[in-house]
């Protein structure tokens, strides 16, 4: 702005649908005439309001309305390198404004909660689809005049009020309006709706802007049992990971189940030879879970625990005198019941089952009480199974997969170690149940056939595996798997060009 | 209705000299009754949806002064009210989301316009175009061009809004044509003041009824009269209209100091270009700029005079004139070409042909014809690193921070019982492939949006089953899917979608989402809600208007019952039955539900009384990160978390405080085979004595069940 304008206070608020971004407006809105001054805001509810990214624009003329020759002429849209108050309910928001130019160094006070609220695309992604959130937390320190930045979510839930409440003490507590405490709070209190809760959200907002530390510690994870054996025999570097892995299966079978897991795992130390063990730590962390498998005997096992009932409370918030009944989901199938019988008896039933089309119908809608005896029973009976899974079709099934994983890593390492690394990546394709395990089991399948066993020469095998991986987890139809492998298999050339086409 | 506006219509009581402080589309009511209307009338939709409801909730102010208000079926009958207009001097009003409004409502509005009027007739359109709308990108300038009638495009203030509504009527009398005031998106919801004159009591209304009918063959829209009508605009209307604008001073012109330049602009854009001048240092924060300014708050008619005025002896003017075609830029070259002035017109060559003129916008397209036309007397050095420096944080952010940030789509809300339907979709999808879905409008239309993308065509409001007529023959025996919303269904479907297809024959499927009200555009209510604007009752069923207009199959379903959704699309599919397939998926908008129960069970738990709340949630422990469940619902309160296990990497799923408890995440696990890591918890507050003791007798053997296991569970280990 150039130095003779004498403009207005600039404000813009950019909030999701439903989170009281108009309350706070109105405030702002509020304190402005109470001090006399002329002010204007504007929004664009309409679909906006459902659910999605939603903008209010506030200008406020600092001075009192009688001693100005004329009215200000007041813009009813923000410009970049022209907002004095940012104000983001949520980070990416704060993100977004920043890419459209409204927070600069000159001017801006960046008000921003830095939890998240993630977005259609990035809870979607059949792995991890998250913006990186520190990125955003960097860039709004490097550009604001100053940044005021905080879970202003959590303050909200601790105080038992809405965001708008926390945002509102954070913009008084920055000092950016030239107006009181006292007159900020009397707004809240002529609103006449939760004005206790939200004084308190604004005490905490304000004390924020002022400095207080508001960064819950990180919650460490559970200390895993010491095991001698991981201490003895592995490097340092990976005993985070793997005592978690022999914690894991000790508490999915048995010890031998673990001392199994130690057997499968020493073969591939002597092979690693990278730095940090990055080979032994990934197939540490992939073959525990891999060997702790998801069946029926592992859900009803986890669904019976008693910790598991003091979580769900927590989770939705009941009090110690409310009961809580909780109901599981639970369709089991042909899939699920043949899991468990020995393969003699489980490769005819499926042949069967497949004869007559019943493989997905056969699939019964049950609704357990796990809060009741009779539900409890059920699931424990199940969760029993536990001794005989050993004997079961999907053990043996299981166990022949993983073995042929490793003899694959095994191979490929001695040679090319980063080769062998991707190959251990390729486990993360299979998780989950029923319909989304056959997926992921299928794709796991689809690349170790054509690109991790197939003899053909690959120009770039290590970069045709990542990019099939990356391609299996874009789409649940497997089109984007098709066309990389497709193009890797054709002249095993342009794996690059491939990963563009299925991204397409 | 989504909102109460029983302290809004306290402000439409004011008094001469009392301040309004409030919404620009508030402003327009009061401004209304202050000009002494008969009637009101309209068609709910974003952003002009409030001045329906406020008046809805006005009754007793409009009884007082005898105005009729009606919220019509659509916008073509709010149109036709204007009908009124035409043999009577009554003021009326009618107000509708523009363009698709105007669209629907031109037959009435070229009839109308034809016929002329005696009463002062007024159209308020929510222009909704730009950053926040919902509709299809165009001018509603056209109508106006086509129709003879006159446009008003106030500057962006209340005081001037409200001035302008008066003018309007005056305007409309003194020419006996109707006139559009053009309000957009962010003026409809600015908040601002202004001082109120007396509400006026109108000469005929209700109150004081019309003494006897009128007939002038002139009036009818029949020739001859109608050749006449168009003589009668163009000789006598048309001038009378001008006459009016210049007299009475509408569009203003401002000097400055630099007068070899200057910039006309459309009256909603005066603001914004009031900004991009003070931000280049050529203005100050009140209104003083060194560029003169044209500024038409009228933008059709053009006064030509005026216009070759301001431009003689200036060597360029900019146009600054949203949207296109630029019928504005282009009637100002055919003026100065008319009045043999060489000014030069600069405007889409420096402002964008298409799309909202934001603040960024204006401020380029002005910095921009500034810096090419190099005004006599003025240093360009400052306004050009004036725009640099405004542009820096931008490039600065870009570079920071590298690819974009998600995009946030609007979506269904929480508990929406529309969701439910289209999860029911992809499931049926799953197994018979892939089905054309000609899609309507409303809130349904979000089907079109991730994670469902369901809906292939949107043709326009209740118009989703007439999309389906040619594209359906075209599938051969693979049916056609449409979609209709209550909404729509009474807006026009009925005729246009139901009985032309039940008319004609034709062979698909219709899925009628019934969720009681116009939910999209604020819950205003619609023949089958119960009851109309007014409260009064209304007995009008959708499922028994399908059978009376000889629907054969048909079959209502809850929609939250997915797998009951799921079978019933499935049949109609594929059933041997000819003729059209009707589903109507019942269930009440959940907004409006939750503001209708909140209360009630606020009330219960202050008085102790039982009250059972549901909530779903995700074992973090089971869940393994697919987010298949996330795919098939979409839902807001369906969210993700950091995996808890050191040894995973993907999030879990997990549902937030938002829930509501619908039963779509369990549903949606069974029907479509899912996981098994959701719960439902049934959270019960004052539970009655027998439910504590047989929780307690439930917990004891239970705890010592689990103690037995466990240890038998340390006997295995050992």
């Amino acid at each position: 702005m150039s130095a003779n304008f004498n403009g207005p206070i600039t404000l813009l608020i950019a909030a999701l649908g439903g989170e009281g971004g108009g309350v706070l407006a109105d405030w702002i809105l509020d304190v402005a005439e109470s001090a006399g001054f002329p002010a204007q805001s504007t929004s664009i509810p309409g679909v906006a309001q459902r659910t999605g990214a939603t903008t209010y624009y506030i200008e406020i003329y600092p001075e009192r309305a009688e001693s100005l020759a004329a009215p200000p002429v007041f813009a009813l849209t923000p410009s970049p390198g022209d907002v004095d108050i940012m104000v983001a309910s949520e980070l990416i928001e704060a993100g977004r404004a920043m890419q459209n130019g409204y927070i600069s160094r000159e001017r801006t006070t960046l008000i921003a909660s830095t939890h998240r609220i993630y977005a259609i695309a990035e809870k979607g992604a059949m792995g991890d689809g998250r913006y990186e959130a520190e990125r955003v937390i960097e860039a709004g320190k490097g550009l604001a005049k100053r940044a005021v930045m905080a879970d202003m979510a959590a303050l909200a839930r601790t105080n038992g009020t809405v965001i708008s409440a926390v945002l509102f003490g954070a913009i008084a507590g920055s000092g950016a309006l030239p107006v009181s405490r006292e007159t900020c709070e009397s707004a809240i209190a002529r609103s006449g709706k939760g004005v206790e809760a939200s004084l308190r959200g604004f005490a905490a907002g304000f004390a924020a802007a002022m400095g207080a530390p508001t960064t819950p510690a990180a919650n460490a994870a559970a200390a895993p049992p010491e095991i001698d054996r991981v201490r003895r025999a592995f490097p340092v570097e990976t005993h985070g990971v793997l005592e978690a892995g022999v914690a894991r299966l000790i508490d999915y079978q048995d010890a031998a189940y673990a001392k199994t897991y130690l057997d499968r795992l020493e073969p591939i130390l002597a092979l690693d030879s990278g730095a940090g063990h990055r080979l032994i730590s990934e197939t540490g962390r992939h073959l525990a879970l891999w060997m702790s498998y998801e069946d029926v005997i592992r859900v009803a096992d986890l669904k019976t625990r008693e910790s598991r009932l003091q979580r769900v409370r927590r989770e939705v918030g009941a009090r110690p005198d409310q009961l809580v009944q909780v109901v599981e989901f639970l369709k089991p199938g042909v899939d699920e019941f043949c899991s468990v019988l020995p393969g003699f008896l489980a490769r005819p039933a499926r042949t069967l089952a497949r004869r007559f089309g019943l493989e997905a119908r056969l699939n019964i809608g049950l609704k357990i009480k796990t809060t009741s005896i009779g539900g409890f029973l059920l699931l424990k009976g199940l969760s029993a199974l536990r001794r005989v899974r050993r004997i079961g079709s999907r053990y043996a099934e299981e166990q022949a997969a993983i073995e042929r994983w490793l003899a694959a890593i095994k191979g490929a390492a001695v040679g090319d170690p980063e080769l062998a690394l991707e190959i251990v990546e390729c486990a993360r394709l299979v998780k989950g149940y029923g319909e989304t395990h056959r997926r992921g089991l299928g794709n796991f399948t689809a690349i170790f056939e054509n690109l991790v066993e197939a003899d053909a020469a690959l120009a770039d095998r290590k970069g045709a595996i990542r990019a099939a991986r990356a391609a299996a987890l874009r789409d649940p139809d497997g089109k984007a798997l098709d066309t990389a492998i497709a193009a890797a298999r054709a002249g095993g050339l342009a794996t690059e060009a491939g990963t563009a086409a299925a991204g397409a | 209705m989504e909102r109460s506006f029983k302290k809004e219509v306290a402000t439409l009581r004011l008094r001469q000299g009392e301040v309004f402080h409030g919404e620009g589309i508030l402003a327009v009511t009061k401004a209304l009754l202050q000009s002494g209307v008969s009637y009101v009338g309209g068609y709910q939709g974003a952003p002009v949806s409030h001045l329906m409801d406020v008046l809805a909730d006005a009754s007793e102010v409009l009884d007082e002064l005898g105005v009729h208000f009606e919220a019509a079926a659509n916008e073509a009958g709010a149109a036709a009210m204007l009908g009124a207009s035409i043999n009577y001097p009554m003021r009326g009003a009618v107000t509708w989301k523009s363009v698709v409004g105007t669209n629907v409502a031109s037959d009435a509005l070229s009839n109308l316009s034809s016929a002329g009027v005696r009463g002062g007739a007024l159209v308020i359109i929510g222009e909704d175009y730009g950053e926040g709308a919902s509709v299809i990108q165009e001018r509603s300038h056209a109508f106006a061009m086509k129709s003879q009638m006159w446009l008003l495009d106030p500057r962006p203030n209340l005081p001037k809004i409200v001035d302008m509504v008066e003018h309007g009527f005056a305007l409309s009398e003194a020419s006996n044509t109707p006139v559009m005031l053009e309000l957009r998106i962010r003026a409809c919801h600015v908040h601002g003041s202004f001082v109120c004159k007396d509400n006026r009591a109108p000469a005929l209304s209700r109150n004081r009824v019309i003494a006897a009918p009128e007939f002038d063959y002139g009036r009818v829209c029949l020739p001859p009269s109608t050749y006449a009508q168009e003589k009668h605009k163009i000789e006598v209307r048309w001038p009378a209209a001008v006459k009016y604008i210049r007299e009475n001073r509408l569009n203003e012109s401002f000097s400055g100091r630099l007068d070899d330049i200057g910039i006309v602009v459309q009256g909603g854009l005066y603001n914004a270009v009031m900004r991009a001048l003070s931000q280049l240092g050529l203005a100050d924060a009140f209104g003083a700029s060194q560029v003169p300014l044209y500024v038409m708050n009228v933008t059709y008619p053009l006064i030509p005079d005026e216009l070759a005025g301001f431009c003689a002896g200036k060597r360029a003017v900019l146009v600054v004139e949203e949207g296109q075609p630029a019928y504005i830029e282009d009637a100002l070259n055919a003026i100065l070409r008319k009045a043999d002035l060489n000014t030069t017109v600069v405007g889409k060559t420096v402002l964008p042909m298409a799309g909202e003129y934001t603040g960024e916008v204006v401020l380029a397209g002005v910095a921009r014809f500034v810096e090419g036309a190099v005004p006599r007397g003025l240093d360009l050095a400052p306004i050009i690193a004036a725009y640099d420096r405004l542009m820096a944080p931008k490039k600065k952010a870009a570079e920071l921070l590298g690819e974009p940030m998600p995009a946030r789509p609007p979506g269904f809300c929480v508990g929406c019982p529309e969701r439910p339907v289209f999860s029911a979709m992809k499931i049926v999808e799953k197994d018979v492939g892939a089905f054309h879905v000609s899609a309507d409008i409303g809130c349904h239309t979000f089907s079109t949006l991730p994670p469902f993308n369901i809906g292939n065509t949107v043709l326009g409001y209740g118009l989703g089953l007439a999309s389906a007529a040619a594209v359906a023959p075209a599938f051969g025996d693979k049916r056609v899917v449409s979609v209709m919303g209550d909404g729509g269904f009474w807006h026009n479907g009925l005729t246009s979608g139901i009985a032309s297809a039940v008319f004609n024959r034709d062979d698909g499927v219709l899925m009628i989402m019934k969720n009681g009200y116009t939910s999209a555009t604020g819950a205003q209510h619609i023949p089958s809600s119960g009851s109309n604007a007014l409260n009064q009752p209304s007995d009008m069923g959708i499922e028994r208007t399908l059978k009376g207009l000889g629907v054969q199959w048909l079959k209502v379903v809850r929609s939250y019952h997915v797998a009951e959704m799921a079978r019933t699309l499935r049949q109609a599919l594929t059933t041997k039955q000819k003729g059209l397939k009707v589903i109507v998926a019942e269930g009440e908008c959940q907004l409006e539900r939750q503001r209708r129960v909140r209360p009630q069970n606020a009330k219960k738990l202050q008085a102790g009384e039982r009250l059972a709340i549901t909530r779903f949630g995700v074992d973090e422990d089971v869940c393994t990160g697919d987010h298949s469940c996330i795919r098939l619902s979409g839902c807001p309160s369906l969210t993700i978390k950091p995996n808890p296990d050191p040894l995973r990497q993907d999030p879990v799923a997990r549902v937030d405080h938002n829930c509501l408890g619908c039963g779509l995440c369990g549903e949606v696990a069974h029907a479509a085979v899912l996981c098994p890591s959701f719960y439902r918890a049934e959270i019960v507050h004052n539970p009655k004595p027998f439910e504590l003791w047989l929780d307690r007798l439930r917990r004891a053997v239970i705890g010592r069940l689990r103690g037995r296991a466990r240890v038998a569970q340390a006997a295995d280990l050992a």
